[in-house]
């Protein structure tokens, strides 16, 4: 069985957030295990320190997105032993804490994978990939980073392809290389037992630097 | 109409899948019987353990740094775990990657762990290990082989957790 969709969603806030998702695939004939679920963009801002967050849901997939500030960017590696250029770099260079859970809602038990290297992000008309660990750390001298130093990025940064079973998640930092303050849409997208999805997340907004804060 | 391995394998699948779901929170079993790899590495009391040394015992394995969120929450769940079980054949070996002793310290002041904590500093161990994301937990059986795998944090203490490492015990 082939089966293709789209559809266009509003959020619970207001905001409208499209949702524009396809299936491809061939459906397990039979295997009525699966209920369709609702998908869906929800907004979030933390009362404490303003940060705003996107969290995506649609069958067994959650991808939740939450502004993190250059400053806190900075933090984070003015501990470890990188050159203050590859500091600011990093810092500058949009980050979102990312959680990727397989919620396992429907009851099927399928796998949910994703390979970051699809996924495309689109602003003020163009369109590129999100910036991935892998080419970050080929390109550092070790001046640049120490050996110490890039294991944190090796494994606080998101694994470019990971699957995920029922109940596994992981929480890493995702880089979208554009300046802080940006708007941009994200175009995700995953397989669920092997079955393509995708779906675009609008509106998403880069953390303003320290200067831009009020 | 269906063929009957089909059937079968669906019934076989849904076994499986509720036997490792235990109150919402899953273990994937992995299947294959994948032998674990071996390592030996100090503790921060400077005492070396080796995995091999532990063959006939059930050894949870966790993968963890200091400033990772869900590994920070899960570890208290871990040490009640720990308490429950330690008279039970269960080791728990929770392998830090790439941090020092005095870091550790510190933050063992904040989330008390009575398990030994490994030190990886350079993730040599890890990279041994079918790991992409921190916290990552594996369930060793007697044998030495991979019983079960959990990507992300989990709260151990769930009595049905409990119950499955201990059916790997008995």
């Amino acid at each position: 069985m082939y089966s293709r969709w789209s559809r266009r969603f509003a959020g619970n806030s207001g905001n409208n957030m499209v949702l524009f998702s396809r299936q491809y695939g061939v459906l397990l004939a039979g295997l009525s295990l699966a209920v369709p679920a609702g998908a869906g963009v929800r907004h979030t801002v933390n009362d404490s320190n303003g940060l705003r967050g996107w969290d995506f849901t649609d069958g067994d997939i959650q991808i939740e997105l939450i502004q993190r500030l250059p400053d806190q960017t900075r933090a984070l590696f003015m501990n470890h032993a990188f050159s203050r250029e590859v500091i600011e770099q990093l810092a500058l260079s949009c980050m979102f804490q990312t959680i990727i859970r397989n919620t396992g809602r429907s009851g099927s038990g399928q796998p949910v994978a994703v390979d970051l290297s699809q996924w495309r992000l689109h602003h003020d008309g163009k369109t590129g990939p999100v910036l991935l660990k892998e080419p970050l750390l080929a390109s550092w001298s070790d001046a640049d980073a120490s050996t110490d130093a890039k294991l944190v990025v090796r494994w606080g940064m998101f694994p470019t392809e990971q699957e995920f079973q029922p109940s596994d998640y992981n929480w890493g930092l995702t880089a979208y290389g554009i300046p802080p303050g940006t708007e941009f849409n994200l175009e995700v997208s995953w397989t669920e037992g092997g079955t393509a999805h995708a779906a675009t997340i609008e509106g998403i907004v880069c953390a303003p630097d320290v200067d831009k804060l009020k | 109409m269906m063929p009957r391995f089909f059937i079968r394998t669906i019934i076989l699948s849904c076994s499986l899948l509720a036997a490792a779901v235990q109150g919402g929170q899953q273990l994937t079993p992995v299947p294959g019987k994948m032998p674990a790899p071996d390592f030996a590495l100090e503790d921060t009391e400077g005492k070396l353990h080796r995995l091999s040394d532990y063959r006939g015992k059930t050894v949870i394995i966790n993968f963890w740094t200091t400033w990772c969120p869900p590994c920070r929450e899960e570890i208290p769940s871990m040490n009640r775990a720990w308490q429950i079980l330690r008279n039970e054949d269960v080791v728990v070996l929770a392998i830090n990657m790439g941090e020092d002793e005095d870091t550790i310290f510190v933050f063992t002041a904040d989330y008390p762990a009575d398990f030994p904590l490994l030190l990886d500093r350079g993730g040599e161990v890890i990279a041994q290990w079918p790991v992409k994301g921190l916290p990552t937990t594996y369930v060793i059986a007697p044998d030495g082989t991979i019983a079960y795998r959990a990507i992300g944090g989990r709260e151990w203490d769930d009595p049905g957790f409990l119950e499955l490492i201990r059916g790997l015990v008995h």
